[in-house]
Formats: C-alpha cells, structure tokens, sequence
C-alpha cells in the first residue's frame, strides 16, 4: 500500500522533504501549462477532503474559466468538525506538501496569492507551517519566480476565531474578509466570485495534500489506489472507544470494519461495538451491522450516512445514544451561525429536549417531537449545518429509538443520572 | 422574456427579476421578515419558502431568480408546514409582549402568526433573555424581540455607509448592538428601526403613546429641512405629529431619511410657537389682533412708500416658506410696496452657482436626478460634505462608492471619509484652486469632446498655476493631483456635487469656471447643495432683486410686461438691493423691511451689523413660526403656520416640483387662529388694493403658471407621485453659450505662520440646521450643544483636550464652546456650528462681497482662542 500524505517519521525541514520526492510535483506542474495541470487533476478524479467530495478538478475548471483577475487560492484549515484530527496530523508532520499543494493549484489557477485559513485552536501548527513556509520561500519555491519559472505566489496564515461555521467556504472567505463569519448566498459560487468578489478556489488542507502525488506519479498511477470513483487515500481520524485511536492513511473504500479492527485495533477492553459514526460529528450514526460500509464518498452516502471529514467516531456497548446526541447537539448550537431561522432556533430546541431525556424530565411526546422539530430543520437550512444536526438527531432516532423511550420511561439506563434512580411519585 | 408559472398563472419578466419580485409584481403574496427591497439579498428567515418544479427542496423565493420554464407554488401543504415551522421556531425566543410593544398592530411577525401560526406554541423551555436597553436618547432596543434578519445591519453597513451596530455573539445568543455600546454614536438616520419588522429597535420618541391604529391619518409630504426633498409619511393623531416614518421605494429618497428628516419634526408642536400676531407698543412686542396688526403693516409700509419711494422698503423672502408664499412675497414687494429690493438665502451662494453654470452649459445645467449619481462613473464633491448638509444626496455617493465608482472630494468632507476612493484635501477655502491643479493635470491626459468649440476656447486660455504654486497654497500635492486625475481618465460620465462656498469666494468665478470645466471635460452633471428645501424655489419665484417669477431678468422689457399687465401696476426695471446691501443701506435709503420666514439677525455673518441695521429701521415686519432674534427686534409680528400645516410646493436642488400636504389642521376651534403666510401677505396685499384673488394655495400656482413661461400650463395635478421635474411642460429657455470672459486668477501662496494659523470653519452639522432644530428636542437630545469641532492634532497645537471649554473671539465677537475632539478633522481647522442661540457662529464672521455676485464672503479677523478655565 502507498502512503504519500503522512509520513512515517515527521518532516518539518525542507531537505528532508525533498529527498523524499517533496516538490518534485510542483517542478512537474510548472513544466506544464495551467490549463495541462487542471486537466490532469480533473482527470485524476480526485475529490475534496473537506466533506462534500466535489470534483477538484471540475472546482479549478470553473475558477480557470473566469475572466476575472487577480485569481486567490484559500487552504481551508479551519479543522472545526468533531472527530476530525487529520490536517492537525498532516500540518505536524508533513507542512510542506501542503505548500507545495498549494503551489501546484497556483500555477493551474494562475493565482499569486495564497491564503490559509487555520483553525484558531493550532497554534502550535501556525508556528510549524510559517517556519516552512519562510524555508519554501528561501528555497524559491514560493515568492517570486518561483522555480525559475517566471510563476509567483505569497501564501499567507490567517487564524479563524474559533468559529465551526468558518470552515462552511463562504462563511470562511466572509471571515477572511474581516467580516462576520456567515455563509453568504450561492450563487454567485466562490469560483467566481468569492474572496474580495474575485474568483477563488477553496480546497482542504489534505486535498492540496494530494497534488504533489498526482503530479509526481500522475493521475493514471493516482487512480489505481482507492475506490473506482473516489481514488487516492484518505486520512481517517478515528478515536472513541477503540484500542488505537489516531490518524490512519487509507485507501478509499476500505471498509469501517477494517478501519475499526485491523487498524484500529478494535474496540477498547475487548467490549462490543455500540454505534460509529463515520465521518466527524455532521454524519448519522451507523449501527454494528453496517460496518462493512466502504469507506468513500459514494458508498457510505448510499449506507445511509456520510464520509464527510472522515472523522470515525467509535462507541462501545456502554455509551449512552442520548447523551452523545446531547452533546452533539450541544455543539451544533453553540455553532450555529444565528443566519438562517431553523437552525438559529431549531438545534437549541433539539438540545434542549434531549437535556430533558438525560435528565429524566422526558415526556411522553418528546420522540415525536424530536422528530418533527429534525424534519422542520432539514432541508429548510441555508447551509449544511442546520441540515446536519437535524440527520444527527434523525439518525439517532432511527437506529435508537428504544434508547430514547427508555429514556422517557425509566431515566437514563447508563447512570447518567444517578444509576436509575426511582421516580418521583407523581404529584396528586 | 423569461417565462415562469406562479400558482398557475402564466408570467411573462421582461429582466431578471426574483421568484419573490415576479410574484410579487403580478399580485401573488408571499410572506417575508428578513427580505428588504432597499437591502440586499439575504435568505435568512426561511419565510418565503416556495415549492419549484425539478428542484427537491424548498426554495427561498427572495434569492432564487426566475428562469425560464419554471413552475413554482406558493402555497402548497408543504411550502405552509414550512412556514408555520419557521414561525414556530422565531416564537421559541420572541416574547410574547404583544400587549406591551409598541408594534402590535404593524409588526409582521404578529401579522404572519395570525396568517400561518400555531394556536399554541410545543416550546416549554425558558426564552433566552436580554435587558432593554435605554442607553440611547432617542433609539430603544428590546433584543428578545429581535428575529435576527439583520436588516438594520444591512441598512446600516450597506445603504446608510456608517457602519455604527454589528451583530454580536452565534446563534441564539445573537442580537444587534452599535459599536459603541448601549448609546449610539452614529448619524441617527433612524433607518435601522424603519426596516424592523419587529418591535426590536424603536424609537423612543412616541414611545407608548399611541397604538398604531389610534392613528387619524397618515399624510404623505415632502420633508422641510434640506434641498434634497425627501418623500416622508406623517402620522397623525390629535392634531399633532406622532412619528415620520418613510415610504420606501417612493420619492426622490426611494424611503431613506435622515436624522433631521425622522427625528425633527418636534418643532411644530413646540410650545414656543407663536400664537398670536405682536405688535410694538412702547417698545415692547404685545399680541394683538389680526385686524389691527395687518391694518398696521400695511399703513406703514405704504407711509414709508410715499414718503421715501419704494426703494426704501425691503424684503426677505423664506427659504422653507412655499413657492408659493414665495411668489406672493415678491409680488407684494414689487407690485404693492414698488420695491425689487427682494432677496433671500439663495444669495449666499447658490444662485452665483447657479447662474454661472447656466450661463455656460444653459438653463437647468444643475437639474438633475440625484439617483443618478450611483450610476454615473465618477462622484466629485467639492468644497462640501453632501453627507451633513443633504444627507440623502450623500447616501447616493456612498452608494457610488460601493458600486465600485470612482469617489473623489476635493476638501473637507467628513462623512465621506471611508467611502472616497481619492482626496484632494485642500485646505478650507482653496477647493478652487486645487480644482486649477485638477484641471490641468486632466488637461494632460484627457481630450476635449469637442461640443462646445467657445467653452473648449476658454479652457484653453484658462492662465492654470503650476502644480508646486498648488501645493505651496492648498497642501495637495502634484502626485495626489496626477493620480486623481488619471483615476479619472476613462470616466465617461460623473457627478459633481459642489458646495456654496465655492460661490462664496474671492475667487468664485474662477472657481466656478474651473468647476464647470472640469464638469465639460467629465462629461458630468452637476448638483449644487441646496440647504433649505426650498431655496431653489427662492430663485424661480423671482424673489431676487434681479428677476421675476421664471427666473428672467426684470430689466427684460417683454418679461416685464407680462407681469405688469397681469398685476395691474407699473414695475421698477431697474434691479433692487441684494441681501447684504440691503442692511448695509438700513436706516439710509432702506427705511422698512419686510422678512418672511428668515432669521438674519442670527443667520446671516456680520451679525452685529445686521442686528444694527435692523435697529434703525422705521419699519420692520416679520412673520416666523417662533420669536427669532429677528421677530423679537419687529415692529409686527406675524405668527404663520409651520410646513405641516400649510398646502404648497418646495422645488429641490434637482429643480423638481413636490407638493406638501397638509397635516394638520390648525384652527379647528378658532382658539388659535393662524394664517399661512400666503394669507397674511394676500391680507396685506389686499389692503394696498392689489389683486390678490386667492382662496387656496393651487390659486396661486395656477397664476405663476399663467404668467411664468418656465412654470407655463403647471398645476397641482401634475405634481402627484413624484412632482415634477424641470423643464416641467416648457422648453428650456436658452442653451448657454455665454462663456464669461475670465482670466484665472494666480492665488498667491501664504506665508508659513497664515498656512498654519488656525482656520474658523463655519460647521454644518448633521442633526441641525438654521434656527428650527433647536424647537425640536429629539435632536437636541443627540446634540444639545454648540460644540467646538476639531482633530486631536489641532487640539495639542492649541493646548486644548476635549471637553474643554474655549472661547473664541474674532473682531466681530466672542463666544465660549465646549470642545468636541473629531479624527480626520483637517488641521488646524476649528469647526463651530450656528445652531443655538448663545453660540451661534455666525456671530464670529464677518463678510466681505463678492463685487459681481454680492455674495458674502465669510472673514473672520484677530482670531484668537482661549481656554476657559475654570469652566471645564
């Protein structure tokens, strides 16, 4: 199996990374034309690391088709899901094939301007990418003429303010902006009109990771690994309750299984798989029986959950599905931007029951009412995030509802609560 | 044409237009909260949510943009579960205070929750709480009531340009607050609380006074501050105005007002209004009857004709007062009385702009439409801050600006510091000669069009100075000369906006000359500010010594004629006296005057010679809504009614003709009994025997429209919607072509100690004007004192901090103000308002004619700044 996003030892310094094949790709990608390099990636197939899984290449293309200039490029390293870990992972230990990524998408996008935007909470990370960001600029692979090839490019980091909804691409270029971190209205889409009303390309931390391979081995070598239509490796964070939890570079379309058990050692204490979630906080739980899900894009939409950042979130038989509802509800309206009416209301509501259910003030109602207060949020959001803490709750719902009805009727079965305490006597 | 079907009906859209529009235009209702036609597109509240054909989710009808072949419903079960949704989910945290809000009754929330709502809401939990704040004076905000649709915040940051309230805080906890806290510091245009749909942000002016619907009507008027003659809605109740509120999309304001506009109507219903007429009686003012008081007007007026002629009596007519009442004043003057010694406010600048550029480009060179100067490629204020003075005008530059137009000021201009996009920062009174610097430098890089070969001829004698003469004198350098005008290079149309004291120079027609060719060269329209919003009215009802009603010279024997024939009297063809020399003359061949609507005792500078002079005539007359410094030195008084309460027409700074309706009715009981001041005059007229056959205001508008050829065939009806616009039915008159002839005179450069002496700017603040802001106590609230205006750096030069108390005193006098310490405030400059009465800054000017025009120059001389100590 081929690794080339993590390395096995770190490497921060830039000879290090070049003896290892470092920027070889961006010497290929400057020996091509900018129109050859998207081409390339767009042949590539390769799909964004970020969540959605958007063609790359297709991205590039609409940006490259804009007249407008001056074009900027904007690495997207406001890593904010739960669960996910894997930029922290890949700007620790290999910062320079971000940059050289990065350089590779300059150069197919004609931009001389670079952005990261770095979730507020990697300092440490800011310290590591800027110092190889000064050695990469010494070296001539940033700044002017770079390589000798008459190309330029600035690439500045820019710290978030603790924001999740910074990492949704507009809310993240308003940010950038200097302005309140909200998503803005699509169209006009970023690729045409996004930091400064200019066209913009927004990638992920490990989707510019991916670039200096594709050059380098090129896209026909690149689509051997993975799954058919989602190639490459991905980076898998897996944590909860299993033995090994980490950072894993895996092909795509290895299955949850695999992950789990090979990889990740297994559940912790040999106890027996509860739930996972697949790919960060936004994805709906998956039950035991469904962890043969291949792990791509296409497959585990069609398992009835996402890939998203792939951020594996394991849960053994002890875990109450309440309460990491709760939590997860917790966090969606702490993050909740306020733009849009469903999600600004709608995810404190849901928390607000589900604090109900763990503190045994459950009512008879309350399912439904979780359910219909999910689907009056779903699809009324202006952007994924309302819409995600909705498929949460729904998909807690689906696999759990028995949990939750215990829940109403006899308290939290895991001691949340104190361990089933009896209920008061109703007053008379 | 873009086709789409709406609930079955088959639409046909000329452009691109919003699913939300299309309906909307085609009669089809769909609810909103955070959608503005004013504000950009937002999709915030999920309430317009409809159901379109191919498309799985339901659609933001407000963001969506109509295409081709859509099938879109607006009500189906879904698109109404959705909206009930989004309802139930604004209730979880807006509390249910209807009873006790203000808005009930217009709130939209309240409306759609009667429409869509639940009987009962499923939310148990607490509502998210947050104190009412009353920090502000006039501004109140509940943001537990807030539903978060942001369109103050738009407002502000996007039309309004001033960038004051911010949303703090995610989610839930969101709500709007200014940046300065709990009281704002912001130009008060109160557009934030007009676009709430909710009772969030209120004004605290009529605060639990009244519910909505108690209101006995609504009049939609003209505003009676500026030139700009914005469209404002006037409720109504118990004979009293209880709140200015907008009319969006309508008038020349498309529904924005400003801080004057929304916040100072109080005047009108100030107790200080004047009641009765007063006449003096043993050197004291005395009310008195009607009767005796016009008897006595017009006996003195006629003694002091036959005995001294008619050039001994003179006039000032009002700059807020109505075409009409302005019309009357003349013919009175002239007709009655035999005098063409008329003037008014128009003198102190306007009309010298005014009729140079008319001279040059022909008549109407200054008519034009205030929205078009977002759309015109370049913006130019000069020697002004269109912001203060007429603050919706300023809006449209500001807009310019944010569509990415080319802004450029050439002086100070304060409120557009954050939207010019180039500065020419002349020192204050030198804008003319950076304009020099300007034109020359455009000269280089721009060819002349080629249309007007005699203009082309003159620029191209204009004597220019070199640019380090420019620098030396304004402080503008020749690379911020050069990079304006290669800005400016592939501009194919612009605006100029320029401000009074332009005219109101040494050099005004230098400075006029270079404005308009630099306006020829840009191929610009030009918009001269207008501080009365009706003092373009002043100079087409001939209320100037020079001209009759239409603006044509009285010497003009066929124009003469006309009026002499109608008016039954012989007119003086020579032209009278014009403001300034008319006190300068008081008490020698001027022996009477007659003021309507004016204050120059107060209002004009060399304020101890114009108090003076109204101290040694025989005869004064005024009429005022108040007892002005002016009033208070008459013989009668004359109390008239205030522009709410009178029918008639202001022509704004675009020469557009909008008629103001009345509001209220002021002598229901006859307890009060007052007049407009038409009918004080037509009384006085009458009894001099002229024809003065008026019974309504229209009477009088169709007599000009009779004699005027500018006014011919005009009428009330035709002023409906938004007036009318010059040439109104006629031709312009004549197309220009007089090119003065005029060397460009070489300003010599200061000496180092005059570049840096400090400068006494006559200020022009945002929340006052003239003497009637004072009566309103909103706007006191905001500014309740005459303040000292200067930058940090001009305060360490004069050792002063702010807060302190200085005096200032000039040759001409003294006085002590609080200072206010202003960033970007030109240095060395000390800007002082006249708004208030014990501190009114023209009180600290003197004036020097301008020989051609007669328009006062403002001097100040042995300027001299004390710390007042003790009085911190």
């Amino acid at each position: 199996m081929t690794r080339y996003l993590i390395p096995d030892a770190c490497i921060r310094d830039i000879g290090e990374y070049e003896k290892t094949g470092g920027y070889q790709g961006l010497e290929k990608a400057l020996s091509m034309e900018p129109g050859q390099v998207v081409e390339e990636v767009k042949k590539s197939g390769l799909r964004g690391r970020g969540g959605a899984g958007f063609p790359t290449g297709m991205k590039w293309m609409f940006a490259a088709g804009d007249p407008k200039f001056p074009k900027y490029i904007v690495c997207n390293a406001d890593e904010g899901e739960p669960g996910t870990f894997k930029d922290k992972a890949l700007l620790k230990n290999n910062p320079h094939i971000l940059i050289e990524g990065m350089a590779i998408a300059a150069h197919a996008l004609k931009a001389e301007t670079g952005y990261v935007y770095l979730r507020a909470e990697y300092p440490k990370e800011k310290e590591i990418l800027e110092a190889a960001l000064a050695q990469a600029h010494e070296k001539g692979f940033l700044g002017e003429n770079i390589m000798g090839s008459g190309a330029r490019l600035d690439i500045q980091v820019h710290r978030g303010a603790g924001a999740y909804i910074c990492g949704e691409e507009t809310a993240l270029i308003d940010s950038l902006e200097g302005k309140r971190g909200q998503p803005r209205l699509k169209p006009p889409f970023p690729v045409n009109a996004g930091l400064w009303g200019k066209p913009t390309v927004v990638n992920n931390v490990e989707t510019f990771a991916n670039l200096p391979f594709i050059m380098r081995a090129g896209a026909q070598e690149y689509m051997k690994i993975g799954a058919p239509d989602c190639p490459g490796n991905k980076l898998f964070s897996v944590s909860g309750h299993v033995e090994k939890p980490g950072v894993y570079e895996l092909p795509m379309g290895i299955t949850l299984k695999d992950i789990i058990y090979d990889h990740a050692g297994g559940i912790k204490n040999g106890k027996a798989l509860k739930a996972v979630i697949p790919g960060g906080v936004s994805a709906p739980v998956l039950p035991p029986d469904k962890i043969d899900c291949p792990m791509d894009f296409v497959s585990v939409q069609k398992w009835g959950s996402m890939l998203g950042s792939g951020g594996v979130i394991v849960f053994d038989e002890d875990t109450c599905m309440v309460q990491v509802a709760h939590r997860a509800l917790q966090f969606f309206e702490h993050e909740s931007c306020g733009k849009c009416t469903p999600c600004r209301e709608g995810t404190g509501w849901l928390r607000a029951i589900l604090e109900r259910l763990e503190t045994r003030q459950g009512r008879e109602g309350d399912i439904r009412l979780l359910e219909d207060v999910s689907r009056n949020i779903a699809g009324n959001t202006f952007c994924p995030l309302g819409d995600g803490a909705a498929m949460v709750v729904l998909g807690f719902l689906k696999h759990f509802k028995e949990e939750f009805s215990e829940h109403i009727e006899n308290g939290c079965p895991y001691g949340r609560t104190g361990k089933r305490p009896d209920r008061p006597a109703p007053v008379q | 044409m873009i086709n789409i079907s709406i609930n079955g009906k088959k639409i046909g859209l000329e452009g691109p237009a919003t699913v939300l529009e299309a309906a909307r235009r085609h009669g089809i209702d769909i609810p909103t909260l955070c959608n503005h036609p004013a504000l950009e597109l937002w999709g915030g509240c999920r309430m317009c949510v409809v159901e379109i054909e191919k498309m799985p989710r339901l659609q933001t009808s407000c963001t969506v943009m109509a295409a081709d072949g859509m099938t879109v419903y607006t009500e189906t079960p879904r698109v109404v579960a959705a909206r009930k949704s989004v309802l139930e989910f604004l209730l979880i945290n807006h509390p249910l205070q209807c009873p006790t809000c203000d808005k009930a009754g217009v709130c939209k929330l309240q409306d759609l929750t009667v429409k869509y709502g639940a009987v009962a809401g499923r939310f148990e939990e607490g509502k998210r709480t947050f104190p009412e704040s009353v920090d502000d004076p006039l501004i109140v905000r509940n943001m537990e009531r807030c539903i978060m649709c942001t369109r103050c915040v738009r407002m502000c940051d996007n039309v309004q340009g001033a960038f004051a309230i911010g949303v703090v805080n995610k989610g839930t906890r969101s709500h709007v607050e200014p940046f300065s806290g709990g009281r704002y510091n912001c130009e008060y245009c109160g557009n934030c609380l007009n676009v709430c749909p909710v009772g969030a942000i209120m004004s605290r002016l009529h605060r639990y006074t009244y519910r909505p619907w108690q209101m006995d009507k609504t009049v939609k008027t003209i505003c009676s501050f500026c030139g700009v003659g914005c469209t404002q809605l006037l409720e109504v109740r118990s004979g009293a105005i209880q709140k200015v509120s907008p009319v969006f999309g309508e008038g020349v304001n498309k529904g924005l007002l400003c801080g004057r506009g929304i916040f100072g109507y109080g005047y009108v219903g100030s107790p200080e209004r004047l009641k009765t007429p007063l006449i003096r009686k043993n050197g004291v003012l005395e009310p008195a009857e009607w009767d005796e008081a016009l008897a006595l007007a017009e006996r003195k007026m006629l003694e002091i004709k036959n005995l001294h002629g008619g050039r001994a009596i003179a006039g000032v007519a009002g700059g807020r007062c109505t075409n009409e009442e302005n019309y009357v004043f003349q013919k009175l003057l002239r007709a009655g009385f035999g005098s063409n010694n008329i003037d008014s406010v128009a003198r102190l600048g306007l009309m010298h702009a005014q009729n140079l550029l008319e001279d040059i480009f022909g008549q109407g060179a200054a008519a034009n439409l205030i929205s078009g100067i977002p759309r015109s490629d370049a913006v130019i204020t000069v020697a002004c801050d269109p912001t203060q003075t007429n603050p919706v005008m300023g809006l449209q530059v500001r807009a310019a600006a944010r569509a990415g137009k080319k802004v450029l000021t050439v002086g100070h201009a304060h409120g557009l510091r954050r939207h010019r996009t180039h500065s020419l920062p002349a020192h204050i009174g030198t804008e003319g000669m950076a304009l020099a610097g300007l034109l020359s430098e455009l000269l280089k890089i721009k060819k002349l069009p080629g249309e007007n070969p005699e203009f082309e001829a003159a620029i191209k004698n204009f004597e220019l100075p070199r640019l380090e003469e420019v620098e030396t004198y304004t402080g503008v350098s020749a690379a911020m000369l050069s990079g304006a005008a290669s800005a400016l290079k592939d501009v194919s149309s612009s605006s100029i906006i320029a401000g009074r004291e332009l005219a109101a120079h040494r050099d005004a027609r230098r400075n006029l000359m270079l404005l308009a060719a630099i306006g020829y060269i840009l191929n610009s329209r030009f918009f001269l500010i207008s501080e009365h919003p009706n003092e373009q009215g002043l100079i087409d009802m001939g209320c100037a010594p020079d001209t009759l009603p239409g603006a044509r010279p009285i010497a003009l024997q066929t124009f003469r004629e006309r009026y002499e024939e109608a008016w039954g009297v012989k007119l003086d063809p020579e032209p009278g006296l014009s403001l300034m020399e008319m006190f300068e003359q008081a008490g020698d061949t001027v022996r009477a005057m007659y003021i309507m609507g004016e204050n120059p005792a107060f209002n004009l500078p060399g304020r101890k010679m114009v108090k003076s002079a109204l101290g040694k005539l025989d005869f004064l007359v005024v009429q005022d809504i108040f007892m002005s410094e002016t009033a208070a030195m008459a013989d009668v008084v004359f109390p008239s009614l205030a522009w709410s309460e009178k029918e008639g027409t202001y022509t704004n700074l675009e020469k557009r003709i909008q008629k103001l309706e009345k509001a209220i009715e002021k002598n229901p009981e006859k307890k009060v009994f007052l007049m407009e001041d038409w009918q004080i005059l037509m009384e006085i007229g009458k009894r001099a025997g002229l024809n003065m056959p008026y019974t309504a205001s229209s009477d009088i508008i169709d007599e000009l429209a009779r004699l005027s050829p500018l006014h011919a065939g005009l009428g009330y009806g035709d002023l409906a919607e938004t007036g009318m616009m010059w040439p109104y039915k006629g031709k312009p008159l004549r197309m220009g072509g007089r090119i003065p002839a005029l060397p460009v005179s070489r300003a010599e450069a200061p000496s180092k100690e005059q570049a840096l002496a400090p400068v006494l700017v006559l200020d022009k603040p945002l929340f006052h004007s003239g003497t009637l802001s004072r009566h309103a106590g909103p706007l006191l609230d905001i500014m309740a004192e005459a303040e000292a205006k200067l930058s940090p750096e001009t305060g360490s030069v004069l050792e002063v901090t702010d807060g302190a108390m200085i005096s200032i005193s000039t040759a001409e006098g003294e006085m002590a103000l609080k200072v206010k310490f202003e960033k970007g405030l030109p240095v060395g400059a000390i800007f002082a308002g006249n708004n208030f009465g014990e501190a009114g800054a023209l009180g600290l000017f003197g004036y020097e004619l301008e020989p051609e025009s007669k328009t006062p120059i403002l001097r100040f001389a042995n300027l001299e700044i004390k710390l007042e100590t003790g009085k911190l």
